[in-house]
């Protein structure tokens, strides 16, 4: 990660975190729901978009975080659930991961997929962890004797941790292991050329991932007050996939963007109904809307959003004379 | 970057945000003073949208009210109509929009598993809520004092259909209920109470099915070699298509089954043609087009406005608005005439009113709405499917 990237990371964070206090409660939830999905995404991104490895499991590794976090938070642990509820996470994501080391592509794909299926129906019948199907109510975590119950704490909680996992991942990247990532990616067969061990970094990206996704889930039933099986199901893995392919694969920033996106179109979509008075009809249109968008970026920018982004900065810094070739302010892919 | 450079970019990134992301949007303008605004979520899109009269039906009522009656008080009525889509996070996040941008005097909304979430929230922001769910998980008037459900609890239906089958000289029930919440947490309540056997009813069997199930055959052969005397479903309808469906395969006739207020639905005798006939059905508020007083000013309503959805679920979401209505009008006449400035006493007042409803006259939707229960009304009839039609079969039964 660059200094300057970092600078910008920091000043973002802390102009969000400055301007809390004044948002209303319904927008400070648009934040905290972005800023999971954000944290969601950058964990699937780091499995999928650095690792080269294809997850549907997303959905039920939050879940997992969601369940662990709840009954400690229902305990009495207070935040110390939210890191637990990733460790559970994460735990159970090296053993999701395990296939891994004789399946590829698109057979691993499935192997996640079925991971999914099966951790839905565990939350199902876990009852008394998971309280079945009528799902598990939260208590608000305390801190000092205060209760982190209002949208905006809940907020400003969601953004500090996702600037924690975005600087982190930031780190990371530019670590052994997160060049091991990008080697196994490209190819499994170079990696073990190059003395890289594919099976240990393997481990690693999925331990690493299941934390996050975790981490996510924490805070999602932290700030719904409510983990249920149909809160964590096979769709909102997809949406996972949808914001990393919508953001860009691979990128530190893109996952950030594909979240936002993927989280405030609907509400967009909405809005622009509410406008023209047609609500209902564009409520309809809505998931088309979505998978529509989602075929064009395909389509037309497979890199994501961040590609967009990089463009403009490309156009821009070409129009103003610069010291610095465009190459090095984009972000390594 | 030199640094300058990178700061200037970090607060045109902040500023974007805060002005873009943070900004109210186009409706989530704050309401003039004495405004009254309602606010409701449905599932327009979601995967119960059968159902979704009930929302349109609520909306409409304070459309009518605005458009013949000038409105509550002499003011018209802002009301804004989502769609939660079924979705958790949509869902509170649509609630947060109501209570905070919209400024509601009275939210309306739909799944049970938001308003699970959300009860302890209502109850901190003190803002009138009308459940679409009959849970009886968010019925309780001394926890939840601000949480209003339209009728009769799943549990109170399935007592309904006991005590109907009981009357009918009947002596064994098997239930069959989805995997997922609304099936086997009502059944659950019931059976753990020990109400079927106190009915003097015998529970033969139980049989919990795949939410999205396609095939039953297996189970139906089960049912038969029980031999209940009535099949208690709790279920939806897509469900008991296929319930019924399979239950014809195996020799079992529709009238064997009885199922909740939300198997009223013309699809079932559409598709099945005379292999529904003999289902029977708990129905609590009157269906569409029924003689009642209601159908006038519904049909008055229709003469200048489309109605999306004419069914008893519509009518279900007309009797909301009547009550919804009904408190907010009588807060405002308790205030002298005048809608309370402040949003908060406007809130407490409604709230207040509601539990003041007694022996309220919805036109004949249900027979009166009392709400010192926070439940409107406990009772309920059996309705039939004759020749294509539900007909009532039975007088109202009281599920107290």
């Amino acid at each position: 990660m660059k200094r300057a990237q970092f600078i910008v990371g920091v000043a973002v964070a802390a102009a969000v975190l400055a301007v809390m206090p004044f948002l209303d409660r319904y927008v400070a939830y648009l934040v905290t729901i972005v800023a999971i999905g954000s944290i969601g995404a950058l964990g699937l991104n780091l499995l999928t978009g650095l690792c080269g490895q294809i997850s549907f499991a997303q959905a039920g590794l939050m879940g997992i975080g969601a369940y662990t976090a709840g009954n400690l938070c229902n305990a009495g642990l207070g935040l110390l659930a939210i890191p637990l509820g990733g460790l559970a996470a994460a735990v159970a994501s090296v053993v999701i991961g395990l296939p891994a080391l004789r399946l590829r592509g698109l057979y691993f794909a499935i192997a996640t997929l079925a991971a999914q299926f099966i951790l839905e129906y565990l939350f199902k019948i876990l009852e008394p962890l998971t309280h079945g199907i009528s799902g598990l109510l939260i208590r608000p975590p305390t801190v000092l004797g205060f209760a982190i119950q209002d949208d905006r704490a809940n907020a400003g909680l969601a953004v500090a941790l996702l600037f924690l996992v975005w600087s982190g991942i930031g780190v990371l990247r530019a670590t052994n292991l997160g060049r091991s990532f990008l080697v196994v990616r490209e190819n499994e067969i170079v990696a073990r050329g190059m003395g890289i061990d594919v099976a240990r970094t393997k481990f690693w990206a999925f331990l690493l991932s299941g934390f996050i996704a975790g981490i996510a889930g924490a805070i999602s039933g932290i700030a719904s007050r409510l983990a249920n099986p149909e809160a964590f199901s096979f769709a909102l893995s997809v949406d996972y996939v949808a914001m990393i392919i919508v953001g860009g694969q691979g990128t530190l920033t893109g996952p950030l963007l594909g979240a936002a996106f993927v989280t405030l179109l609907p509400e967009a979509i909405q809005r622009i109904g509410e406008l023209f008075n047609i609500p209902s009809i564009l409520s309809a249109l809505r998931e088309f809307a979505f998978g529509m968008l989602i075929i064009l970026f395909l389509i037309f920018e497979p890199l994501g959003l961040m590609a967009v982004v990089r463009k403009l900065r490309l156009r821009l810094t070409a129009s103003k004379p610069s010291g610095k070739s465009p190459s090095a302010t984009t972000e390594a892919v | 970057m030199s640094i300058i450079r990178t700061l200037k970019a970090s607060a045109l990134a902040g500023a974007l945000i805060a002005a873009g992301a943070f900004a109210p949007g186009t409706a989530g303008t704050a309401s003039a003073a004495q405004d009254i605004s309602v606010c409701l979520w449905g599932t327009i899109t979601g995967p119960d949208a059968i159902l979704n009269g009930m929302s349109y039906g609520a909306r409409d009522y304070f459309e009518y009210l605005n458009q013949f009656k000038g409105g509550i008080a002499g003011q018209k009525v802002r009301t804004l109509l989502l769609d939660g889509r079924y979705k958790l996070d949509e869902e509170l996040k649509i609630y947060r929009r109501c209570v905070d941008q919209e400024q509601a005097v009275f939210v309306s909304g739909w799944s049970t598993g938001a308003v699970k979430a959300l009860r302890d929230q209502i109850a901190q922001d003190r803002v009138p809520f009308m459940a679409q769910s009959h849970s009886s998980e968010v019925l309780d008037p001394v926890k939840l004092p601000y949480i209003f459900i339209p009728g009769p609890t799943y549990e109170q239906q399935m007592v309904i259909a006991l005590r109907a089958l009981k009357l009918q000289g009947g002596k064994t029930v098997a239930v069959m209920h989805p995997d997922n919440e609304y099936g086997r947490g009502p059944v659950n309540v019931v059976r753990q109470s020990g109400l079927i056997e106190k009915t003097g009813l015998k529970l033969v069997d139980t049989i919990e099915f795949p939410f999205d199930t396609q095939d039953l055959t297996a189970q139906m052969l089960r049912l038969k070699s029980r031999n209940p005397d009535m099949v208690y479903v709790q279920a939806s309808t897509p469900q008991l298509l296929v319930i019924l469906r399979d239950a014809a395969k195996v020799g079992l006739p529709a009238k064997l089954f009885v199922g909740n207020m939300y198997n009223i639905s013309s699809a079932i005798p559409e598709q099945l043609g005379k292999g529904a006939e003999g289902f029977r059905t708990i129905q609590i508020y009157a269906d569409f087009g029924a003689d009642i007083p209601a159908m006038k000013d519904i049909d008055a309503f229709r003469g200048k406005n489309e109605i999306a959805k004419q069914d008893v679920y519509y009518m279900k979401g007309w009797f909301q608005g009547v009550v919804m209505a009904k408190a907010i009008e009588n807060a405002i006449a308790r205030n002298g005439g005048k809608v309370p400035d402040d949003l908060q006493t406007f809130r407490k007042a409604v709230r207040a009113e509601m539990t003041g409803l007694r022996s309220l006259d919805v036109g004949g939707i249900v027979p009166e709405a009392n709400y010192d229960t926070h439940q409107g009304t406990t009772l309920a009839r059996v309705a039939e499917i004759r020749d294509g039609k539900y007909v009532p079969v039975s007088n109202w039964i009281d599920a107290r």
